[in-house]
């Protein structure tokens, strides 16, 4: 795997960092990193399934959404127990992800991207016209129950769901399966003319970003307390997703974190200067401007930058 | 030594001299900043809070407003509320957001209890969370008629005007793709179809982007209906405007969310007579009591961009924040034990000509409204009932006309012009 002392070090000095928060920054900032931490969470899972594949799901939302409104309904409707509902939540997203293997095995590139989003639609018109009594129809849910109440709660529950989820991930991409993954977004004839099966391997790979999707989405709607079809199964939820981890540096774990932490802490920054809607042409901007400068993403920018002054090297 | 004191003690007044200056009742506004519904609100709020620092602020302080965008997107509702909460730490929150939006962000509000006005959001579910679980849900009001009271008075304009006066039996609806388009069409197919015996017999369902509609129309005249019943809160003065420019032969009414701005015949290119719209009080057309109609015109006075004329949600913030602060002062500020009471029996009753025309009041906690049968704790007092003595009527029905003048058509009593077809349309 790979592993060194100084990945445990660098982890073990991130998350004291992160654990300590609570006592640096206001409950304000604290808001702001739930949200952060929600977004990398979903970031993390998108790219697991199509950073490392090269199959871009644009229907991301789907995923989330099923694990949502699942607990939501358990929970709200059935009253079952929440640490049955997550659970239960995590598995039937999983099933509903073998919608997305069935396109996959036959298509990829624009095309699987444009049956993923068909996908985001397609639930989009459903959780409003069917069973409405049970999915709260076009205005969605309230006052469902909450995990926790007041900003630091929250900021821990979402922080520990956020670390994890990269530190499982992390570990799961160092191992031959991760790489393998990898591989199938460089070359997946190659992978395939080595032996190794890409049809289990997008299975595992989809499955997986399944799992971390329908958990995130599940913790997601139980810290909100309400969830409504307009603010998941949402284009600009998905380009949100997509671009944290596209600007953080995609096929990383690292990567969409940090670019979950930047696009929320960008907006939650200028909120007070620009209140209204001028504020996204500055977050469109910084993220056109650093996409151009570096494709690869911050991460990518971080790599080289200490590649070109670490100690030691010479001239 | 003394030289130490002193300073400490200049220090120390300097410091209350800070702190005095810097007490203030902070006000929250969450909603769009960019529809006019949003900027309604807001302006509605600046203009009571300018009114109120001018006689010298509330409880000793001056009113300082805060803004956090929604664009009308659901989470970034409940960012904005949490902004205003945490990181502001206002006093008292104004909504001008839409129903999901309200609906995404109230959670917050039981979580952090903060009196909140709603101005904009009907829906009735959020009353019966009141009814519910009063404890947690008591901070909040909603000053507008909740949708269950609009759509009861709709029904009585279908049995009136639609099925009596011009004699229609069936409609044919169209219905934008959108979550309000989905809840219209469930009124209008689950309520005033049955209630005012007019059969539905189709239901077509159109794109918010669509810019020809001339399928769209040749469809519902297909359908054989008498007429049609429009649902459209977003773009709507592109179906208007073809509706009106396509002389499409058969009456059209409904919900058009464009239609209740001053603005819509500047958008329609003058193309928007004809059409009509339910829209809550007081609308575009409404003849104003005096007290309303100054406010009317200090608005006027001093905002030069759209929306030019406030859509209801403008009066709903300028009386609403008055009686959030009159029920301050009253209760020595915004602890809930006091605040909450001091609220409930808010009540100003606007006249015009001796009756009563507009009234901001709330329905008790334990009242039953007679017609509906049901409480409306927390929401504003309103009438479904003739002669309207009680309060203002839930909603009015509005329409324009083919010279670019509007009118309130329904009902009887505030009806400023008659309800007609367009020139064009055979009866």
């Amino acid at each position: 795997m790979g592993l060194r002392w100084y990945h445990f070090a660098m982890w073990a000095g991130f998350i004291a960092l992160m654990y300590a928060m609570p006592e640096l920054v206001s409950k304000g900032t604290l808001r702001t990193f739930i949200f952060a931490n929600f977004l990398a969470v979903f970031a993390i899972s998108w790219d697991v399934l199509s950073g490392r594949t090269g199959y871009i799901s644009f229907g991301h939302p789907f995923l989330i959404g099923i694990g949502a409104y699942t607990t939501a309904i358990l929970t709200k409707r059935f009253d079952v127990a929440i640490e049955i509902s997550i659970p239960i939540a995590v598995v039937v997203t999983m099933i509903a992800s073998t919608l997305f293997i069935l396109p996959a095995l036959r298509i990829r590139g624009s095309y699987f991207a444009l049956v993923t989003l068909a996908f985001m639609e397609l639930i989009y018109q459903l959780v409003q016209v069917i069973r409405p009594d049970l999915t709260g129809g076009t205005r969605g849910m309230s006052g469902i129950q909450t995990l926790t109440r007041g900003a630091v709660n929250g900021y821990y529950m979402s922080l520990s769901l956020m670390l994890a989820v990269a530190i499982s991930m992390w570990l799961l991409m160092r191992t031959r399966v991760g790489t393998a993954l990898s591989a199938i977004g460089m070359s997946e004839d190659s992978v395939l003319g080595s032996g190794l099966s890409t049809t289990r391997l997008k299975l595992f790979a989809f499955l997986t970003g399944a799992f971390v999707a329908g958990l995130g989405g599940a913790f997601y709607v139980h810290y909100l307390g309400s969830i409504a079809p307009r603010a998941l199964f949402d284009i600009n939820f998905v380009f949100t997703i997509i671009v944290a981890a596209l600007i953080g540096g995609s096929s990383t774990i690292i990567g969409p974190m940090v670019g979950a932490f930047f696009l929320t802490y960008l907006l939650e920054y200028l909120r007070p200067y620009l209140p209204g809607a001028e504020r996204y042409f500055i977050y469109g901007g910084i993220a056109l401007l650093l996409y151009m400068y570096q494709p690869k993403g911050i991460y990518h920018i971080v790599m080289q930058a200490w590649e070109r002054f670490k100690p030691g090297k010479s001239a | 030594m003394t030289i130490l004191r002193n300073s400490a003690a200049l220090l120390g007044a300097m410091a209350l001299m800070a702190t005095a200056a810097s007490a203030e009742i902070k006000v929250g506004f969450i909603g769009s900043l960019s529809s006019d519904t949003g900027l309604s609100t807001l302006r509605g709020a600046e203009m009571a809070i300018d009114e109120l620092n001018a006689k010298g602020g509330v409880l000793g302080q001056q009113i300082v407003l805060v803004k956090a965008d929604t664009g009308e997107d659901v989470t970034e509702g409940v960012k904005a509320y949490e902004f205003l909460a945490e990181t502001e730490e206002v006093d008292f929150i104004i909504s001008g957001s839409i129903d999901d939006v309200s609906l995404g962000w109230l959670p917050r509000m039981q979580e952090f209890q903060i009196p909140t006005l709603d101005t904009w959001t009907s829906y009735v579910g959020i009353i019966d969370m009141i009814v519910d679980d009063y404890d947690s849900m008591r901070p909040y009001f909603m000053n507008i008629a909740s949708d269950e009271a609009l759509a009861t008075l709709y029904i009585d304009f279908g049995k009136d005007v639609l099925k009596e006066k011009m004699g229609w039996d069936s409609v044919v609806i169209l219905a934008e793709d959108t979550a309000f388009g989905g809840a219209i069409t469930g009124l209008v197919t689950e309520a005033l179809a049955p209630n005012a015996g007019i059969d539905v017999t189709e239901i077509i369902s159109f794109d918010i982007t669509t810019n020809d509609f001339a399928p769209i129309f040749a469809k519902a005249e297909a359908s054989g209906a008498d007429f049609i019943y429009l649902v459209s809160s977003v773009n709507s003065q592109v179906v208007s405007s073809q509706y009106v420019k396509l002389q499409v032969p058969m009456g059209m009414t409904g919900v058009n969310v464009a239609a209740l701005g001053h603005e819509f015949w500047e958008d329609t290119g003058g193309a928007g007579g004809g059409i009509s719209t339910l829209s809550p009080v007081p609308s575009l057309g409404f003849a104003l009591d005096p007290v309303n109609a100054e406010f009317l015109a200090q608005y006027q006075a001093r905002y030069d961009t759209r929306p030019s004329i406030p859509h209801f949600n403008g009066y709903n913030a300028y009386h609403g924040l008055k009686q959030a602060m009159a029920a301050a002062e009253e209760a020595g500020g915004f602890e809930l034990d006091a605040w909450v009471p001091a609220m409930e029996k808010q009540d100003d009753i606007f006249k015009k000509d001796g009756e009563m025309w507009l009234r901001w009041g709330w329905w008790g906690n334990d009242e039953i409204e007679p017609r509906t049968g049901r409480a409306y704790p927390h929401n504003i007092r309103f009438d479904i009932t003739e002669p309207y003595d009680e309060g203002a009527p839930s909603m009015v029905v509005i329409q324009w006309y083919e010279d670019g003048t509007n009118a309130v058509v329904y009902p009887d009593k505030f009806k400023t012009g008659e309800f007609v077809l367009p020139s064009w349309v055979k009866k």
